[in-house]
């Protein structure tokens, strides 16, 4: 392991040598003469607005369960259409109860209004 | 030097140590809802790494391809109690969730 | 007997369940979903019973069905137990959700999906379904305990269970994926002939049993992994906790007996690991810890979350057992399961029957008088009572019978002198309840609770007071059925 991995390690060790390196110097060397205005976080030259930590409305999370789970699902789409010659029928009628399955609970999610942004 | 299973486990051993000492020690139910992702992702790192050695029947990828599904439902529940706690008591630190203890 | 009637209580659940989201989604007037849900579970037990009286499951079942899911008597006697639970834990829901105004049709769709869990469970004979099977079952009942989402203390307690439970069923997946690392098998039947023929990776192996069954005691709710149990029974409603308490604890031990047995039933594991005293020390502490906990509790609620946590203690009782006697032992397990289940949903219904809107029946001080000034309400708490304390002639006492005779018989003598006076101290708390119905009276100025009266609770109080009293009246008939289906898991 070790002689393939040894540029590897060497690239590392200098890279990061020279980036500490850099950080260190301008530290020592430059001068240091802080106002409020140089204090402010950069935000292309204008003005900050708002905290840096904004708080996100609760219905982005809806939004994301939903997501996550007819998202995921798709995990099993991919195995089956890589093998849907050697599935054939039987594979085809097992994707299409899965999907009806999904196909129910987006439904039921639309009915109860879960798809609605404004509410 | 070959990698072998053992290093996959060391590797799925210390990803799933990440993972419980995250849930054990955080106190913020979103993280230690992440620190058990963690601990499923884990289990894909063994399952997919075991399938390399006993390619049979390919049971280890199919597992993980379950275990991947299974995580996203229980993540979609977990987000929705949280969710629920959050609106009722607007906070998700589990040791402010106190109601229970008498 | 046919191939579709063997698979059709798991069909019955999944298209049942779809069927009430879409009502509930798009009828406008109040459905009695109760009524569709609670059938439609009775109907997949009875389905059940029939198959395991008529002798199981035909020999040339499909590959597709049987590679991952089990279709044997001992899946078919769970299927009683889980739906007959369900069913109950329905029927109560169709009386309290409405009775505190919580009418929802999500409640039984979440039933009905997590009961399909449970079969999967009790039917897994592969760590993938096994895992499936268990999530599925355990989703619906982390969502059910916060259906009262108003409410912090439901919310909270689900919060905690759904941490916990998937804490638990990390290390169970973490577990299974390192014993198929050990062995190259992911059926339990394949994991058992490597362990026996000595060409499993034993270190593996053993790391990997130690965390599934700590997994699978987390679910069962064995001290100390119980930490979850109160707060969640508490915090969920009546008939939610009834449904975890009996059907959800039933489903996971069927697939801890299987594992045990079938995974791991070889003769050098039991004394490589050490797996049965193992057990039998979680099931010393778990029922000394239930009954002494559930003594000085003052809601009934919390008392009975604990006394289940005690029965949880004597079923394993049976499982320890049944590493050295087998199928006897086994059979007993079964027993008692159905038994606790009945006796269980019996006295939780009996619990939603003593509230009506505005005043739910919680604590010991709710309870008092009601015996003297409802009678007919009081009666099915005194039979559940009796029964969960094992008093003959109740299903409990025939229950409690079997596994200590089990125990005995295996040679674990002071296992069933522990649990007989772990019994004894039950025994407080369980008649305490009758004693406060009966010989106390409310204080001055107490809110008195007044029973509900509802067509389904009264159903479910029916039914379940005369499953417990069949069961204590011919044990026998359900013993030799359980014998069957332990003689055929054991093959």
């Amino acid at each position: 392991m070790f002689p393939v991995y040894l540029p590897v390690l060497i690239l590392l060790i200098v890279a990061s040598a020279v980036a500490l390196g850099m950080f260190t110097a301008t530290s020592l060397a430059g001068p240091k003469k802080p106002t409020p205005e140089k204090m402010l976080p950069y935000e292309s030259g204008s003005n900050t607005t708002g905290a840096s930590h904004l708080r996100m409305s609760v219905k982005f999370y809806l939004t994301a369960i939903l997501f996550v789970v007819f998202d995921i699902e798709a995990v099993f789409l991919y195995p089956w259409a890589s093998l849907f010659r050697e599935l054939g029928w039987f594979g085809f009628v097992e994707m299409l109860l899965f999907l009806t399955i999904l196909g129910v609970t987006l439904v039921y999610a639309w009915k109860k209004g879960a798809l609605e942004w404004e509410k | 030097m070959e990698i072998g299973l053992g290093e996959y486990l060391a590797l799925a051993s210390l990803l799933f140590g990440i993972g419980a000492t995250g849930f054990l020690t955080r106190r913020n139910a979103l993280i230690q809802l992440m620190s058990i992702e963690i601990m499923l992702n884990s289990v894909n790192v063994v399952l997919v790494a075991v399938n390399r050695f006993h390619p049979e029947n390919h049971a280890g990828q199919i597992f993980s391809f379950f275990v991947i599904a299974v995580a996203a439902a229980e993540a979609a529940v977990g987000l929705a109690i949280l969710i629920a706690l959050y609106r009722l008591k607007k906070t998700i630190e589990t040791d402010k969730a106190d109601v229970l203890r008498h | 007997m046919s191939m579709w009637l063997v698979i059709a209580p798991l069909l019955l659940m999944l298209v049942s369940g779809l069927f009430i989201m879409l009502v509930d989604a798009f009828a406008k007037e109040r459905a009695e979903l109760a009524l569709v849900t609670s059938v439609a579970i009775a109907v997949a037990g009875a389905i059940s019973l029939g198959v395991l009286v008529q002798g199981g499951a035909p020999a040339d079942m499909p590959e597709v069905l049987t590679r991952y899911l089990a279709s044997d008597p001992f899946a078919h006697f769970f299927d009683v137990a889980i739906c007959a639970g369900a069913s109950l834990s329905v029927l109560l829901a169709g009386g309290y959700l409405r009775e505190h105004g919580l009418e929802r049709g999500e409640f039984y769709v979440l039933v009905l999906f997590s009961c399909f869990g449970a079969m999967i469970l009790a039917r897994a004979i592969d760590l993938l379904s096994l895992f499936v099977g268990l999530e599925t079952m355990s989703l619906g009942v982390y969502a059910m305990i916060a259906f009262r989402r108003t409410s912090a203390r439901a919310v909270e307690g689900a919060m905690k269970y759904f941490l916990l439970g998937s804490f638990a069923a990390a290390i169970l997946l973490f577990g299974s994926a390192l014993l198929y690392a050990g062995t190259g098998h992911t059926d339990f039947v394949g994991i058992g002939e490597m362990i026996a023929s000595g060409d499993a990776e034993n270190r593996l192996v053993l790391v990997g049993m130690l965390m599934v069954v700590v997994g699978l005691a987390f679910k069962v709710s064995a001290v100390p992994f119980h930490m979850w149990t109160p707060d969640a029974y508490e915090g969920a409603v009546t008939p939610a906790t009834t449904f975890m308490s009996v059907s959800v604890k039933a489903a996971a031990f069927a697939v801890f007996v299987r594992v045990c047995m079938v995974a791991l039933g070889d003769e050098s594991v039991m004394t490589a690991s050490g797996w049965p005293t193992a057990i039998a020390g979680l099931a010393v502490l778990t029922m000394v810890y239930g009954n002494v906990a559930a003594i000085v509790q003052k809601s009934i609620k919390r008392m009975l979350a604990y006394s289940s946590i005690a029965h949880a203690g004597y079923v394993m009782v049976g499982l320890v057992a049944a590493a050295e006697i087998g199928a006897p032992a086994i059979s007993a397990v079964l027993f008692y399961l159905l038994a606790y289940t009945v006796s269980n949903a019996l006295a939780f219904g009996s619990l939603v029957v003593m509230g009506s809107r505005g005043k739910e029946a919680v604590h010991y001080d709710d309870l008092r008088g009601v015996g003297r000034r409802h009678p007919m309400a009081a009666l099915p708490f005194v039979i559940g009572v009796l029964s969960l304390m094992g008093f003959p002639p109740t299903a409990g006492f025939f229950g409690k019978y079997y596994v200590f005779n089990a125990a005995v018989q295996a040679g674990d003598v002071w296992l069933a002198i522990v649990g007989v006076l772990a019994s004894a101290v039950g025994a407080y708390y369980y008649l305490r309840v009758i004693v406060v119905m009966f010989m106390q009276e409310p204080e001055e100025d107490q809110v008195l609770a007044v029973p509900m009266k509802s067509g389904y609770v009264a159903t479910a109080l029916a039914a379940s007071g005369a499953a417990v009293m069949a069961l204590g009246m011919m044990p026998g008939w359900f013993l030799d059925v359980a014998i069957e289906a332990a003689r055929q898991l054991l093959g």
